[in-house]
């Protein structure tokens, strides 16, 4: 059994804890040796710096900073670091390859595995021997070797992506050496579970006064009014260790708050190498990130520099506007809106306006109209998912200047977007400015479909503008020869559309047929009736849906988001990694999953990792129950 | 075997290379120096004897990995040369009322006969005998040429108690000798060349090396604390802890160069000596630093490195523990403590981002 369990996944960000206590221990800081205060430290060195002949006997072990009243529920309380590779692997690679190989055959040989420090050189991340060790029960590795690839941001991108791919999630890896807490976030995001405190210690001639997004020289630093640097003889290593400890609280905070991109995209301007790595990463390893990226949130999601283009959670979005937005058949006008700074757009006072002059068209031209909202960077908004996230969370630093890059992404998943709609729709461009205006130039190159444009001389919110809105639509009605008004209130179509873009196409056409009814009012969640049966429930807080067990079946064979377990039904609170025989690699942490047996849902639960991540688990919990099927007896 | 080829291809590969610009013949280098003695302050008149060097680096197995001393060493030795300067050495140097140990070096094996011929050694201890001033003489050899025969030749000619044979174990772990120094001789072959010294009246010496390549800072103080104790429970009595220094031509220089190998702190220097001192109070302790204070040598910050360097100078010649007690502080120590760490866990390979 592994020592640690990830409570949370960001990406290759995760928050670890103690298996059984699950006391949160990473991110975060070893100290060295003993330190006088525990406290901001996860664990530390019992090293007696330098070594005597009182102290030759002691084993060089990791003790785990754990609380008194949980340690002795915990797994255990120190790790052992046995033995060593001998040679460097950049000494020669015939002497360091034959070494790695003994050295982990030794390794594998000890007992209680999970209480064994290994330690692995990045030169050897290929080597079938490290695979043999990913099977066997270890919990932490500590990472050799990164500093020559330090300044190589393809190389560190593609050696650690290839790590953590390789590593489930219940590993810690610890990379020691003098750190500068600047990077941390970033490490952190790239799949670095702990660091230690050395740098804290570098307060010589040549030394460093640790700030969170600098390092200054010894001599010539900023005045600071911590405790340490208060007291008459100034603590350096006390204030250095404060900066370190406070920058992982700091990171912690938006792990758990779900901000943690957000936070790498800000911290990356500390380094340019960084900068230029998150750009690779970006570029070569999205996939790799968006699997391990909640796609169900409710924190508000800050998309301030180009790097948010390629936030996991947005290019997730667009992947799934791309393959699951299907619009309703009789939706044959398209109407392109602009955002508005407030979310959700209907309650922003321009969508308001828009919706009156809508309004104005009568219901008939209403049931076959589709809003899409565009916007950076989520290029697409299907009005009937601006409740959930990201929509409602997105904020974004409006100057109406369009990138290149954003031009091109919105335009071709527009193009996907409409290209789902029947050939002889209306398209209304109610835009106005540069950047719509570009898109548009790119429709109309690439689409056979017509474009009326209402907005072109004046703003969208402009009486002028407003009254040409009405008019258009009024003017459309005829066109739309034989259509019925559609008899699904749009609150039911919404929940349609939710339900595919969480659990899988066809999905909600399934779910919401027959007679629905929806109770409840905002800030409550909304329950949601079929024939006079509640079948689910919509999340205020995040617009996604929970479903009952015996209702998630109906979906069963559509969803991508089952895991299949071991036994006839499930006992206690949690799914634990033995249980899970397979796990659709769809699953994102934080979905709403359902627990089947023999193809029958027997639970719904809420995933705390991936997918790919729980077929990869063999120890801990890997999501927590909310509803098991009641079984009559 | 007591090699690991691998490494020792590596050193030959690299010795080759630099032998070839070995010179030919040279003349004795000789210096006097303040030394203590068993019976108290004296002197000590060291000799480099040329001959062809050290039979270890010259052969297959290329040598010690940390070793260059052979480069000093000429391709020709000229035996009848040597040992009429011997005699004029000794003749000019030596003065009357004052006590001295002889050291002979070779920068290899006195004893091997390949260097000096039995009939060369037997001829300097004859020289040496007439002395009696000269109350030590210190040979160095390595174990395999302590053979029955070249003792017994020795205490032939000479009273046999003032010998005093310098062996350089370096370290008492046999995974040290094989695979960082390629010593190519193990902790046995070392304990019966002492049993035989031992048997025959003469003492020994022991050179334990502080640092070689791969075995980290914190390693390496581990190691030589149990070297001495291990070496002190056979009797020796005379332990000197050779800082690492870099010797060009070497395969350690070759690391350092590529700043795979950081030389010793002069931090553990002196909390070996003061540990050992504790531990062992009545042994002679021996702390030579060469190089002391710069990069190729053990040093510290650059700061404290005068003091510290003094301080184990001092304890060398009086064998004073008091004088390693002195408090000494810098701003370098707790950077010198997260090095040993550092350097511990990672293998000598040192992460660094700043």
């Amino acid at each position: 059994m592994r020592f640690f369990q990830p409570l949370s996944q960001y990406g290759f960000t995760r928050l670890l804890a103690e298996t059984r206590t699950r006391t949160h221990l990473s991110p975060g800081i070893i100290a060295i040796e003993k330190p006088d205060e525990q406290k901001g430290y996860s664990a530390f060195f019992n090293t007696i710096l330098p070594p005597s002949y009182s102290s030759l006997k002691e084993p060089f072990t990791l003790n785990w900073i754990i609380p008194e009243n949980k340690k002795e529920k915990a797994l255990t309380n120190s790790f052992n670091l046995p033995f060593q590779p001998f040679y460097s692997a950049t000494v020669n690679s015939e002497l360091s390859e034959r070494d790695f190989e003994t050295y982990t055959n030794n390794f594998l040989g000890l007992e209680d595995i999970e209480k064994q420090i290994y330690i692995l050189p990045i030169d050897f991340i290929e080597s079938s021997y490290l695979d043999l060790v990913l099977k066997s029960d270890v919990s932490f590795i500590t990472l050799l070797g990164l500093n020559r690839i330090f300044n190589n941001q393809r190389k560190l991108a593609d050696t650690l992506v290839n790590l953590k791919e390789k590593i489930p999630p219940d590993i810690a890896i610890y990379l020691s050496g003098a750190v500068s807490p600047a990077y941390f976030s970033f490490l952190i995001y790239l799949g670095i579970d702990f660091f230690d405190n050395s740098l804290a210690y570098k307060i010589s001639k040549n030394g460093y006064f640790a700030q969170e997004d600098k390092l200054y020289p010894i001599n010539n630093h900023p005045r600071c009014f911590c405790r340490y640097c208060s007291e008459k003889d100034p603590d350096l290593l006390g204030h250095n260790e404060l900066v370190m400890k406070n920058e992982i609280a700091k990171i912690r905070f938006a792990l758990e708050e779900g901000t943690i991109r957000e936070l790498v995209e800000k911290d990356i301007h500390r380094s340019v190498t960084f900068a230029a790595t998150l750009k690779h990463l970006d570029k070569n390893y999205s996939d790799s990130f968006s699997q391990r990226t909640p796609v169900i949130s409710s924190s508000k999601l800050k998309c301030i520099g180009e790097e948010s283009l390629y936030n996991p959670s947005i290019l997730e979005y667009r992947q799934r506007i791309r393959t699951r937005f299907k619009p309703q058949m009789y939706k044959k006008i398209i109407l392109l809106l602009p955002c508005s700074a407030k979310k959700p757009y209907s309650f922003s006072r321009s969508h308001i306006q828009f919706r009156t002059a809508i309004k104005k068209a009568g219901k008939r031209v209403f049931s076959a109209l589709s809003e899409i909202i565009i916007t950076s960077p989520l290029s697409v908004v299907p009005r009937e998912l601006e409740n959930i996230y990201p929509p409602r969370f997105y904020d974004i630093p409006v100057a109406g200047i369009w990138s290149e890059e954003e031009i091109s992404i919105t335009s071709e998943l527009l193009l996907d977007v409409l290209s789902q709609f029947p050939k002889e729709s209306i398209i209304i461009n109610h835009m106005h400015g540069h950047g719509y205006e570009q898109i548009i130039e790119n429709i109309r190159e690439k689409s056979s479909l017509e474009i009326i444009d209402t907005s072109a001389e004046k703003s969208p919110t402009s009486p002028e503008s407003l009254k040409k809105l009405s008019e258009v639509l009024t003017s459309i009605n005829p066109r739309l020869g034989a259509h019925e008004i559609s008899s699904t209130p749009s609150r039911i179509s919404n929940l349609k559309t939710v339900a595919d873009y969480q659990f899988g196409n066809d999905t909600g056409d399934i779910l919401f047929s027959n007679n629905i009814k929806i109770k409840g009012k905002y800030p409550k969640n909304l329950q949601v009736f079929r024939d006079k049966k509640l079948i689910a429930t919509v999340s205020s807080k995040t617009g996604f849906l929970s479903i009952l067990p015996d209702v998630a079946q109906e979906i069963v064979d559509k969803t991508l988001v089952k895991l299949e377990f071991g036994a006839e039904y499930v006992s206690g609170s949690n799914i634990y990694a033995p249980g899970c025989i397979h796990a659709d690699e769809t699953i994102h942490p934080d979905d709403e999953i359902f627990i089947i047996n023999n193809n029958q849902v027997i639970a719904t639960a809420r995933a705390l990792v991936s997918g790919f991540d729980m077929n990869k688990m063999t120890s801990g919990s890997l999501a927590e129950v909310k509803k098991k099927l009641k079984v009559k007896k | 075997m007591k090699i690991n080829p691998v490494l020792s291809s590596i050193i030959r590969e690299i010795r080759q290379k630099s032998l070839e610009e070995r010179e030919h013949s040279r003349k004795i280098v000789s210096w006097v120096e303040d030394h203590r003695l068993i019976t108290g302050a004296g002197k000590a008149l060291v000799l480099i004897l040329p001959t062809k060097g050290c039979s270890w680096a010259l052969s297959g197995s290329g040598g010690c990995s940390i070793c260059g001393y052979i480069y000093d060493n000429p391709q020709q030795p000229n035996y009848d040369d040597m040992l009429i300067s011997f005699k004029e050495i000794l003749n000019q140097k030596i003065e009357k009322n004052l006590k001295y140990s002889l050291k002979l070096f070779t920068s290899g094996s006195f004893l091997d006969l390949k260097e000096v011929p039995l009939e060369i050694q037997k001829e300097m201890m004859r020289e040496a005998a007439k002395y009696d001033q000269i109350e030590e003489i210190v040979l160095e050899s390595r174990p395999e040429y302590i053979t029955e025969s070249v003792l017994d030749n020795i205490a032939q000619n000479i009273e046999i108690n003032k010998i005093e044979i310098a062996i350089g174990l370096e370290s008492a772990n046999d995974n040290i000798l094989q695979n960082s120094i390629n010593k190519g001789f193990f902790w046995n072959d070392f304990v019966k060349a002492v049993t035989k010294i031992q048997s025959i009246g003469a003492r020994v010496k022991t050179y334990l090396l502080f640092k070689p390549p791969f075995i980290s800072e914190y390693d390496s103080i581990v190691d030589i604390l149990e070297s001495t104790s291990k070496v002190i429970e056979l009797g020796v009595k005379t332990i000197s802890i050779n800082a690492m220094s870099i010797h060009r031509g070497t395969f350690l220089s070759e690391l350092f160069e590529k700043k795979m190998y950081r030389t010793p702190w002069l931090w553990s220097l002196l909390h070996l000596c003061r540990e050992i001192k504790k531990e062992y109070p009545d042994i002679r302790l021996i702390c030579d630093i060469v190089a002391g204070g710069s990069e190729r040598g053990a040093h510290n910050c650059g700061k404290c490195d005068k003091e510290i360097i003094s301080i184990l100078k001092e304890f060398t010649l009086n064998q004073d523990r008091k004088i390693l007690d002195e408090e000494i502080n810098c701003s370098c120590k707790t950077e010198w403590k997260s090095f040993i760490f550092d350097e511990r866990i990672s293998n000598s390979e040192l992460l660094d981002i700043y």
